[in-house]
């Protein structure tokens, strides 16, 4: 069993673990432990790439992945919050090509517009999410099959929205976010701030502490007077706002919208979310894990697709190392090691 | 028509055939009655398949085909087997026609082959199949992939670091494709090929995936890519490119538009706008109303729609909503940049406007004019694409818009 399940655990259970031993590393709390364990694979990754070609380990090609991991790091954070109150959601695609849509048609090239045209579709976007946390909390349909289903009615309606042809343009400010200045990227300096508010919500405010509350026990959170359907309904309602944010972002990123652009970001979210350190099941895990581990996948991706080997290779390696990331960074796994590691009978 | 199969088969497609008589239409009756027209479409969502079905809408719409046709649209979804009962469903409400999008180039035959047997008259566009009976209408033999490739030898002067986009993994166009450009690109000890990726036939993708690669290899010289290739002057431009290199691609506007700008122009970038022209499909339509009507006998089965071909320095930005005077792309705010550009062609479809490529809306006071009498040209066998047992002619590959001026 793992710790999450066990009573007694309380509300935050982050702070509690991994602090008894006080040596190193190990001190730090254990999911942030696990996101700089990411981290340093990245980085270890770019650097053995070395040597691969002129560009590998080269500063552009860590710019590069991280430009790119931006729109899952995005999208992952709600998928994040959902998946700690033990939920899923698989219209993030769907969302994200609305959002993308949006952004084309009603920003459009203006600048001006995109201080009620960005407002007015995170707007548009949760409150469709929140459509899906209703559903789930009040009518109990399970959330992979309320999101599968809001995910295909949300790609209907785009599809007769647009008649398959969106019409708009990309904001030159937006594009202006992944453009490189004398100062770096701007985008890159949003995504630190982003991370930092996305882990600050989580850890430090009522609203995230509830999250964890839900997510390790439902029953006990009902007990003891959390407003749960209220809580699901807003998670759901924050995924479909960062989906929708991620959409606003790959237009300024390709300055254009396909009807299927969100496609390949769903896998995505979920793996990066797992791989770092959330557990499916609920209740634990840290943004910063999530952003590790869409940095990881990134890497990984950029790498195995400029070594010139066949697709069905490159295909199995990435699905390999999810896997094996995942086997590794089992919850169990980790509090086994953890345990060894301390004195028996003080955990 | 040709019929296929054992006795008894035949004798049962006799005898439907006969119970099907009333719903069989010679040209001596073309004038009276209204065509029933089924369009299958396997999936749409992407701009193409939008683009591709809204110029048939609209020619149907066209006088005098609007008093003619009675046009439904049927999409049918990802699924080969849907497609196929959508086929059977279209013939047992008496289809006169099926104009379709494939989903398969093998697993539609047996529904084709009965629809034939049925006397309705099946024409394929862009995507092919294998079933002899049907008529398939595509751009996929014209030659994108070696012309294009050996486009771009010529410019690098055969030797050069080329990254090779492909479109999606296990697709019978991307691998015709590839083997079109490969077997330029094998001829050339010189060019070197640096990364090889798959841009999903979408900007969108083909621009992070050309962005990753640019990343790992700086000093690419060249990039050869499917459709999609205005993501990959957004790579360059985003990577802060300073010296652009030459790309070749299909025809999305915002490449067209790439080509044709100055500063760019001026910073190296330059190449060839060719490949899967949308207006493919309001050609397939046209020639399939002239065999409908019997104004025209077709007698080849696999009908080439032939390659658009645009270097840089002939992209001319449109001043209207038509290809006139020789403009073949559309000023930024009317379409977005990875609006497939060949929506139309003066000769072969001039009813069409750029409002028929939106909105599936006829062109007002267009009437539909005939094709040029000696259009159709065969298309060369392929295996697996529009032939099953047939062997690809020894010259598949051979280039017919470029020659090679450097040997290797």
């Amino acid at each position: 069993m793992s710790a999450e399940t066990r009573p007694g655990t309380p509300v935050r259970p982050a702070d509690t673990r991994g602090s008894a031993s006080g040596r190193g590393l190990s001190r730090l709390d254990r999911d942030l432990r696990n996101a700089l364990v990411l981290f340093a694979v990245s980085i270890v990754l770019i650097f053995a790439s070395r040597g691969l070609g002129p560009g590998f380990g080269s500063l552009a090609q860590i710019k590069a992945i991280l430009l790119i991991s931006s729109f899952v790091m995005v999208v992952a954070f709600g998928q994040q919050m959902v998946v700690l109150i033990g939920g899923l959601d698989l219209s993030v695609a769907s969302m994200m090509t609305l959002g993308g849509i949006l952004a084309f048609n009603w920003i459009g090239d203006s600048s001006a517009a995109l201080v009620w045209g960005v407002p007015a579709i995170l707007l548009v976007t949760a409150a469709i999410g929140a459509c899906s946390g209703i559903g789930i909390s009040l009518l109990g349909v399970p959330p992979f099959i309320m999101t599968l289903a809001m995910g295909i009615m949300l790609y209907g309606a785009t599809l007769g929205f647009t008649q398959g042809t969106p019409t708009g343009a990309a904001s030159p400010m937006l594009s202006a976010l992944f453009a490189p200045t004398a100062i770096g990227v701007p985008m890159l300096y949003l995504m630190v701030l982003f991370t930092l508010a996305g882990w600050f919500v989580q850890t430090r405010t009522a609203f995230g502490r509830r999250l964890y509350a839900l997510g390790i026990n439902p029953t006990a959170a009902y007990v003891a007077g959390l407003p749960v359907r209220r809580l699901t309904i807003a998670t759901y309602a924050i995924s479909g706002a960062s989906a929708g944010l991620g959409g606003i972002l790959l237009v300024g990123y390709v300055s254009g919208v396909t009807l299927m652009m969100g496609q390949s970001y769903l896998l995505p979210s979920v793996a990066a979310v797992v791989i770092g350190g959330t557990s499916i099941v609920g209740g634990r895990g840290i943004y910063p894990g999530a952003v590790a581990g869409a940095i990881l996948l990134t890497t990984l991706s950029t790498i195995v697709s400029s070594l010139g080997i066949p697709e069905g290779w490159r295909t199995i390696i990435y699905g390999a190392v999810i896997f094996v990331a995942l086997v590794l960074l089992r919850d169990d796994l980790q509090h086994l090691l953890g345990r060894r590691r301390r004195k028996p009978g003080k955990d | 028509m040709k019929m296929r199969g054992n006795g008894k088969g035949l004798l049962f497609a006799a005898a439907l055939a006969a119970c099907a008589g009333a719903a069989f239409h010679g040209p001596a009756e073309a004038q009276d009655k209204k065509f029933k027209i089924y369009l299958s479409m396997s999936y749409s969502g992407n701009g193409y398949q939008t683009e591709t079905s809204n110029l048939i809408k609209a020619l149907a719409a066209t006088p005098p085909y609007d008093k003619m046709v009675e046009l439904k649209t049927v999409i049918s979804g990802t699924d080969v087997q849907a497609q196929a009962s959508a086929y059977e469903s279209m013939i047992s409400a008496g289809a006169d026609a099926i104009i379709t999008f494939p989903i398969s180039a093998t697993g539609l035959n047996r529904a084709i082959h009965h629809a034939c047997e049925k006397h309705v008259l099946v024409y394929t566009y862009s995507a092919t199949v294998t079933e002899p009976c049907a008529r398939t209408v595509s751009y996929i033999t014209a030659g994108f992939a070696q012309n294009t490739a050996q486009w771009l030898v010529n410019t690098l002067n055969g030797k050069g670091k080329v990254f090779i986009d492909r479109g999606v993994p296990g697709n019978s166009v991307d691998k015709m494709n590839y083997d079109g450009a490969m077997s330029v690109f094998k001829k050339y000890p010189g060019i070197q090929i640096i990364a090889e990726y798959y841009g999903m036939w979408s900007s969108q993708a083909t621009q992070q995936e050309t962005a990753k690669a640019l990343a790992a290899h700086p000093d690419v010289d060249a990039v050869f890519g499917e459709n999609g290739e205005d993501g990959i002057v957004k790579a360059m431009l985003a990577a802060g490119m300073q010296k652009l290199v030459p790309v070749t691609g299909e025809n999305t506007n915002g490449f067209r538009l790439a080509l044709a700008n100055p500063d760019l122009r001026k910073r190296g970038l330059t190449g060839i706008s060719s490949g899967d022209p949308i207006n493919v499909s309001g050609y397939a339509f046209k020639l399939m109303m002239e065999e409908l009507t019997g104004k025209r006998k077709v007698s080849v089965h696999n009908i080439e729609y032939p390659l658009p071909w645009v270097p840089a320095d002939k992209v001319k930005v449109c001043a209207g909503d038509k290809f006139e005077d020789g403009c073949n792309a559309f000023p930024a705010d009317k379409v977005p940049d990875s609006f497939n550009t060949e929506v139309f062609d003066p000769v072969l479809t001039p009813e069409l406007s750029l409002t028929s490529a939106l909105n599936g809306t006829p062109t007002p006071g267009a009437t539909i004019q005939p094709l040029p009498g000696d259009i159709v040209r065969q298309a060369p066998d392929v295996p697996g694409i529009n032939c099953g047992k047939c062997e690809a002619p020894a010259d598949l590959f051979k280039l017919t818009k470029v020659q090679a001026t450097v040997q290797p």
